[in-house]
């Protein structure tokens, strides 16, 4: 055997192994008391975009495509989950206060507006997550909306 | 057979290594409700210890980070205004809220959770000054209500600048009547009006 095949077969079954080892999944099918729902009224068509284009990243609740269990995929996607629920997480909306629930809102407007989010990564993989402009208009308009209700809470 | 078993154990480790990040994830849903509620904790502590040193309520040195980042935005230096949100950063975490009443503390609890935010991204985002920027807009609302809530102890003036942000306008905290421009920078430094003067 030469070094090479040596190496291909090493790193294949390295590969069949990690297969094995999979990250917890971030599904959550109750809806909490914190959520976004149950803070700000979310429309219906607000609230389809958030499921498609946000959601799996910035919830409890991730929609897992099939492949994302092949290995090290699982991983990375874990990690994006983990980040993105650090920065903002509607599951869990309500545990902040209305102060920092405002800058949320402002921030969501101000990442659509400089096209960060969805991140281009997340995008290549989840071709329907892309958000057309007229749904970016319509999440900025909801944000900006909700945090007017927020404000006035206050 | 070497090349073997040498590949199994770097993948061994690399699984390993992200196998430990991916059970973190497990606990991130009640972990990150309890990082905000850890710092202010541990700020708390700090406030303890050196009580006795001090017991008075001053923003004085969150007031002077926050001054020192407008000026640097007002020169479009992306660099000094990360170096001051840092700055202020820190000194969110080590004020001193001994002195503080029940009332006050929940609001300065409130304000601080929120203002450490926008300065740890505008400490992180050198070399995106228009994100920094957007964050800047935020923690101005943010200090100007600490300003109202607990005073500045010096002479301000809250200004206005009307075209930032597409139009919809933005404001800022200034220790000077001239207006310098924090969000258009260079490109537009006298653009603005002052709103109101604060003592």
């Amino acid at each position: 055997m030469t070094v090479k095949k040596k190496i291909v077969i090493g790193l294949f079954i390295g590969f069949i192994a990690i297969q094995f080892i999979q990250p917890a999944r971030n599904k959550s099918n109750s809806i909490l008391p914190t959520d976004i729902e149950k803070i700000v009224a979310v429309p219906a068509n607000v609230s389809g975009i958030l499921k498609t284009s946000c959601n799996d990243c910035h919830s409890n609740n991730t929609q897992y495509p099939w492949y994302s269990s092949i290995q090290p995929g699982a991983w990375i996607m874990a990690s994006h989950i983990k980040n993105g629920k650090a920065m903002l997480n509607f599951s869990q909306f309500g545990e902040l206060s209305n102060r920092k629930q405002q800058s949320k809102l402002q921030e969501l407007i101000n990442q659509l507006k400089d096209d960060e989010m969805p991140i281009l990564s997340y995008k290549l993989i989840h071709r329907n997550a892309d958000l057309t402009p007229a749904q970016k208009t319509i999440l900025m308009n909801w944000a900006a909306s909700a945090k007017d209700s927020l404000s006035a809470n206050n | 057979m070497k090349n073997i078993i040498l590949g199994l154990a770097v993948l061994t480790t690399v699984f390993a290594a992200c196998n430990n990040s991916s059970t973190d994830t497990k606990d991130n849903t009640t972990s990150d409700a309890q990082s905000t509620n850890m710092t202010v904790d541990t700020s708390a502590n700090k406030v303890s210890a050196n009580a006795e040193t001090k017991a008075t309520v001053s923003i004085a040195e969150i007031l002077s980070d926050y001054l020192k980042m407008k000026n640097a935005f007002a020169k479009d230096n992306d660099k000094d205004a990360a170096a001051a949100g840092n700055e202020m950063l820190k000194a969110f975490t080590s004020f001193n809220k001994t002195a503080l009443t029940p009332d006050q503390a929940k609001i300065y609890n409130d304000i601080a959770d929120d203002a450490s935010e926008h300065a740890e991204h505008i400490g992180a985002n050198a070399g995106n000054i228009k994100h920094q920027r957007e964050h800047f807009e935020m923690l101005s609302k943010d200090i100007y209500a600490l300003v109202k809530t607990f005073g500045g102890g010096q002479k301000l003036y809250y200004d206005h600048c009307p075209m930032y942000n597409d139009g919809k306008g933005a404001n800022w905290l200034s220790e000077t009547k001239e207006i310098s421009n924090p969000y258009l920078g260079k490109a537009m430094p006298t653009c603005g009006t002052v709103k109101e003067e604060l003592k």
